[in-house]
């Protein structure tokens, strides 16, 4: 039995922002011009002409923000829950969250103290 | 059947394809990175599952988690992988694949035998709806404090191990600028023509500090 409240309105967005790439590829082919030469074939039209293949290899710093990215995703997911409830949970759930928060403080500091978030 | 129940039928019937299908396209494509693009949408399909199963704070995790940094995290992974190897033809590949579907083959039986003897009519506990995240924030602050804050040491772990590993200090140095070549064992972005390893013991480095 699905009783949460407020998701008809999620799938009727989800409908339209669904409908709207197809859309939108549907109303370019019916009326764009048919002309496959060229130019026209470019990812860029009016751009640089693109070199090789799209697989690039990506640098590792790429990996390095995705990593830490992925360490402040988790901590945001645990701290959402305690958002939800703050109302109910009083003060000492905001001193245990600030605790949360600190040591997590930590690893941000040793990741800037590493470089991790630097483009050097 | 009300509309409510045909609404959610459909809805279960397409997030179930999703995820079979999308599966099936993870393991069988050639293409490494179409696989990688339809695992998000594995992941998105099983959100959309838990959200029929009223846990929404689970729906949302799993795109939060999941599909936004887990996901993205596999494709730069790929794409730190420079092209496509053709690997070499393993022996007996034929053979491999027959043992591999029979142990999936007898894997899904065993599934079909607990679906079919479960005795799934138990009504569990009344779903709570929107409540659910609150009472979530509420146990996860009483019963099961001690948990979540050494979730957080975990994390800080995590991080410091994922740092570790891929920021590792590589001891090379650049003989003609006498410049710390950072990172050059793992990017390979520019290799130099004589490295030198230990950069202590090269006098000649030493008199250029």
């Amino acid at each position: 039995m699905f009783v949460l409240p407020g998701y008809d309105a999620f799938l009727g967005f989800l409908l339209i922002s669904a409908a709207v790439p197809v859309l939108a590829l549907v109303t370019n082919k019916l009326l764009a011009p048919q002309s496959r030469s060229g130019e026209r074939r470019l990812t860029y039209e009016s751009g640089m002409e693109p070199i090789g293949g799209a697989w690039i290899q990506f640098n590792i710093r790429y990996y390095m923000f995705a990593l830490v990215f992925v360490i402040f995703d988790v901590e945001t997911v645990f701290l959402y829950p305690w958002a939800v409830a703050f109302h109910r949970l009083g003060l000492l759930a905001f001193i245990e969250a600030l605790i949360f928060i600190s040591i997590l403080v930590v690893a941000l500091a040793y990741a800037w103290r590493k470089g991790a978030l630097e483009w050097s | 059947m009300t509309i409510a129940s045909w609404t959610q039928w459909i809805c279960f019937v397409a997030l179930s394809a999703g995820v079979v299908i999308g599966s099936l396209g993870v393991v069988l494509l050639p293409n490494i990175v179409y696989s990688a693009f339809l695992l998000g949408g594995v992941f998105l399909s099983v959100a959309g599952l838990y959200l029929m199963l009223n846990a929404s704070f689970v729906a949302a995790a799993q795109v939060l988690v999941y599909v936004g940094a887990v996901n993205v995290l596999i494709l730069f992974a790929i794409m730190l992988v420079n092209k496509k190897e053709t690997l070499a033809e393993i022996p007996g590949l034929p053979l491999r694949r027959l043992l591999s579907g029979g142990v999936c083959a007898g894997l899904f039986l065993l599934l079909l035998r607990v679906d079919v003897t479960t005795p799934w009519a138990v009504p569990g506990p009344s779903p709570v709806g929107n409540d659910a995240t609150i009472r979530i924030g509420i146990h996860l602050f009483s019963d099961y404090l001690l948990p979540f804050e050494l979730a957080s040491v975990l994390l800080l772990m995590a991080m410091i191990g994922a740092i570790v590993l891929a920021r590792r200090d590589v001891f090379t140095v650049d003989v003609i600028t006498g410049e710390d070549v950072d990172q050059a064992l793992i990017e390979k972005m520019r290799t130099p023509l004589l490295v030198e390893t230990t950069p202590t013991q090269n006098p000649a480095l030493e008199a250029t500090r």
